[in-house]
């Protein structure tokens, strides 16, 4: 290996710019590399697939899995290639199982999964250390280059992939259209049980075909991050420009020799004559003293320049302080430790102003937070009002029932407290009243009693079939018939019959009892 | 006024009483009264022997005849909606006419037209099938919009002007319209002004699980294939008492209050949040009339907030629009209706 003879510019690089040069020179040789390839790739596929035919599944991870071993020639015509004329197609191939030879079960097995596989590969192929040393060689190399190595294999995952995908889709839509317009899947499915193996097997080639282009840009790139990492770790770039210098100046070099020998003769007699002058020029010599301009003045004008700008910036700041801030300030004591302590406090006490400014401003937020809720429910009331009212569920105890129901005054303290008593004593001289007190109570009965959910908007007649929920005939019948004679009297204007009070009146005894609690 | 004869329902119903005009003693008044709701209780028994399980849908039927009002029933195919219609023709002894909407027909077909006759050389006037007494407009949305607006004018005023003379339906003059609510290709909805002229729109529901099966049971046992029978069907009212009905369904009492919940309820609408357009006035009316005509069939004297409230779906709901909003959520006017109802405060005295 002779550096000099390099095909491509040794130099560091950064290790995307290494990556960018792998693509290059894989596109250099690509012809090579995929004639290469292919030689080597699909024959084993094909027969594979013969092999495995009735499991195209595992035909194809049995050829993923052999990756490894067909990146071995595309390495080798590389390595070949970069210091000297690239090998013949038939050359690469006989070199074959030279190639192969090392460390081959160990790519196939515990190494089949790295990540770094394309940068491992040269150490474990090119550099022919066995043992402790190879893997201290993998370890010193892959030290600053594994994350661009991971990264490299990851894109390539997925740049198969999408070429995978990409070469079946173009193979669906070459299809045409009278052929299969839509698909039944269904019946695609049912059919895959039965003979479609020639479709895994093709789908597998689709696979198979993309890889040509890939790998041997993958196994590029690689071999270009390996490069990269020796050029920087054994200066491969600096002893590229010794050996230059070598070529250029091999003839020059015996009397450039020469004349520096001699030189260096020479030298020793200089120093004591620059030690006698430098003791005349010194500063405080006195005749340097004695001049107009003394070096004292000159050394203050020079400070004097030195402070004022350009060299120094000064500026000025005026604030506002609390009082009690220079009254510590001027009470402060000189003392250092003190003087750090009462910094310490002045400190403190800006936080606390700073505190209360905080607690000011969070004030005023939480008050804008709360200003912004109220205004929109203001703004949706009405729909708050519609709509929440019919999510809500439906509260089985209605705590605080209504006191006026539907222009009736319904509330308990309200009723005389022997309502039957009182409509007799009514019914005499209005009955109307008598009868309107009573149907009174019944509502305020079954508001407070009975927790009947009722609301203005009910009508009498749906009053009438909450109360027939209850399956008590006795109420049932009892506010039927009092609901009837009401209903007379405020829509229809027309006096139940005299009989009719006696009657309601027992009845209302009956149902509820004086005693009974409201 | 009229009197029903009585050889048209010589059975059991006290309807075959005649029925003497209102000008009487208050007893009296109140006797024709129980008459008149016999002789609606007895159609609604009727109608239900047709068309089984769509109790509600015959009695808005009937609350829209005794108030004289329009119908436009909506369902989905095969709930009877033309069955129904049928059956009322067959109980009701007067004219009936059927025009059966396509998207071809002409507004001249509806309404008549004038022909030139060769023998008299002149101009004859020719009616359409509107001149009758109950009409039947079958799936109505699947006429353009021009056929539709020929049932404008009869609807509202009960006459057709023909060649620049305005003609006179014979009265009492009903509309029953029909439409499918599912089918939008093909169809032409309804323009407001002719919804609003239809003083129920009535929506069929599928029966229950035990009417169906009975009327499953009834309608296999006929050896018509698929249609039920209406021929069996008596003739309980002619014409002339239909109008009588709807008189005494006029003037039942109302109270002030009563008046004033309908009012307050057609108002409500226009100024309620989740409906973009308000019935109008024309819906107060209908809610009053529809009121009266219910505590008819009810067999009350009067008029109770019940039956104000029972007829309001059926008066509102094609008479408003909802809220896009809404109608993106998916809410249905009636449920909006609904609402609604609950929550305007029924009277109380």
């Amino acid at each position: 290996m002779r550096l000099t003879d390099a095909s491509v510019a040794i130099r560091p690089r950064t290790a995307w710019e290494a990556l960018d040069l792998g693509v290059l020179l894989a596109r250099r040789h690509a012809g090579l590399l995929i004639a290469s390839w292919a030689l080597l790739s699909l024959p084993v596929f094909a027969l594979l697939c013969l092999l495995l035919w009735d499991h195209p599944g595992w035909a194809l991870f049995a050829f993923w899995w052999l990756k490894p071993a067909f990146e071995r020639l595309p390495l080798y015509i590389l390595s070949r290639s970069l210091f000297a004329e690239p090998p013949t197609l038939g050359q690469a191939m006989r070199a074959l199982p030279g190639v192969l030879r090392p460390q081959l079960l160990a790519s196939l097995t515990w190494r089949r999964l790295s990540l770094t596989r394309s940068f491992d590969l040269p150490v474990l192929q090119l550099e022919g250390l066995s043992g402790q040393a190879r893997a201290q060689r993998l370890v010193v190399l892959g030290q600053r280059e594994t994350r661009f190595a991971t990264w490299l294999t990851v894109v390539g995952v997925h740049v198969e992939m999408a070429l995978w995908l990409g070469l079946g889709s173009l193979f669906y839509m070459l299809l045409p259209a009278q052929l299969e317009l839509d698909w039944n899947w269904q019946r695609l499915l049912e059919a895959a049980e039965g003979d479609w193996l020639w479709l895994e097997h093709l789908s597998n080639l689709v696979y198979v075909l993309p890889l040509m282009l890939w790998e041997p840009v993958y196994v590029a790139c690689g071999f270009t991050l390996y490069l990269n990492r020796r050029t920087a770790l054994e200066a491969w770039d600096i002893e590229l420009v010794f050996r230059r210098l070598r070529q250029r100046l091999t003839g020059s070099a015996y009397a450039l020799l020469l004349g520096l020998g001699l030189s260096l003769t020479l030298l020793p007699m200089a120093p004591p004559a620059l030690a006698e002058s430098s003791e005349v020029i010194a500063p405080e010599a006195p005749r340097l003293l004695k001049q107009p301009l003394t070096s004292e003045a000159s050394r203050q004008s020079i400070e004097a320049l030195l402070d004022a700008p350009p060299f120094e910036h000064r500026e000025t700041l005026t604030r506002w302080r609390l009082g009690d801030d220079q009254e510590q300030a001027s009470e402060s004591d000189p003392e250092t430790a003190k003087n750090w302590l009462e910094r310490l406090l002045q400190l403190r006490d800006g936080w606390q102003h700073l505190g209360t400014l905080a607690l000011i401003f969070e004030a005023l937020l939480w008050a804008a937070v709360l200003a912004l809720i109220g205004l929109l429910l203001w703004r949706y009331r009405q729909w708050l009002h519609l709509f929440a009212s019919r999510l809500r569920p439906p509260s089985p105890v209605r705590r605080d029932a209504p006191t006026q129901l539907f222009g009736l005054d319904v509330a308990p303290e309200r009723l005389p407290d022997d309502i039957a008593a009182e409509a007799e004593r009514l019914w005499r001289e209005q009955p109307r009243a008598a009868l309107g007190l009573l149907y009174r109570a019944l509502l305020s009965r079954l508001l407070h009693q009975h927790h009947l959910p009722l609301t203005s908007a009910h009508t009498e007649g749906e009053v009438l079939e909450q109360v027939a929920q209850f399956k008590r005939d006795d109420l049932n019948a009892f506010s039927q018939i009092l609901t009837r004679h009401w209903q007379a009297a405020a829509y229809g204007n027309r006096l139940p019959p005299q009989n009719a009070c006696a009657d309601l009146c027992a009845g209302w005894r009956q149902l509820f009892p004086a005693g009974a609690a409201r | 006024m009229s009197d029903i004869s009585p050889d048209t329902h010589s059975d059991e119903t006290a309807a075959a009483e005649p029925l003497t005009p209102a000008p009487a003693p208050v007893s009296n008044a109140a006797q024709q009264r129980q008459r008149a709701s016999q002789l609606a209780q007895a159609l609604r028994v009727e109608l239900g022997k047709a068309l089984i399980g769509q109790q509600a849908v015959i009695d808005d039927v009937l609350t829209a005849l005794l108030a004289g009002g329009h119908v436009l029933i909506e369902g989905v195919p095969g709930l009877g909606k033309t069955l129904l219609v049928r059956a009322l023709a067959r109980c009701f002894g007067g004219e009936f006419a059927r025009i059966q909407f396509t998207p071809d027909l002409m507004p001249s077909d509806v309404t008549g037209h004038a022909v030139y006759d060769l023998q008299s050389e002149q101009f004859k006037l020719r009616k359409g099938p509107v001149f009758t007494n109950l009409l039947l407009a079958d799936e109505i949305n699947r006429a353009p919009a021009k056929t539709q607006a020929a049932l404008l004018e009869v609807m509202q005023e009960r006459q057709v002007t023909l060649e620049g003379r305005a003609l006179a339906v014979p009265l009492p003059f009903m509309v029953l319209a029909t439409q499918n609510p599912i089918e939008q290709e093909g169809t032409y909805p309804l323009p407001e002004a002719e919804l609003d002229r239809f003083m129920l729109k009535l929506r069929m529901e599928y029966p229950q699980q035990d009417e169906e099966l009975n009327m499953v049971r009834q309608v296999t046992r006929s050896p018509r294939a698929d249609m039920l029978e209406v021929s069996p069907l008596r003739t309980l009212l002619q014409a002339k008492d239909v109008a009588a009905l709807q008189k005494i369904a006029a003037d039942l009492p109302i109270d002030e209050q009563v008046l004033d919940y309908a009012v307050r309820l057609a108002r409500a609408t226009r100024s309620w949040p989740g409906l973009a357009i308000g019935a109008g006035p024309r819906a107060s009316i209908a809610l009053v009339r529809g009121a009266r005509a219910r505590a008819l069939l009810r067999g009350g004297d009067f008029v109770v907030p019940d039956d104000v409230k029972g007829c309001a779906l059926a008066v509102l709901r094609h008479r408003v629009r909802l809220a896009p909003e809404l109608d993106i959520e998916g809410l249905a006017v009636d449920q909006v209706l609904r609402q609604l109802l609950d929550q305007v405060p029924a009277p109380r005295l």
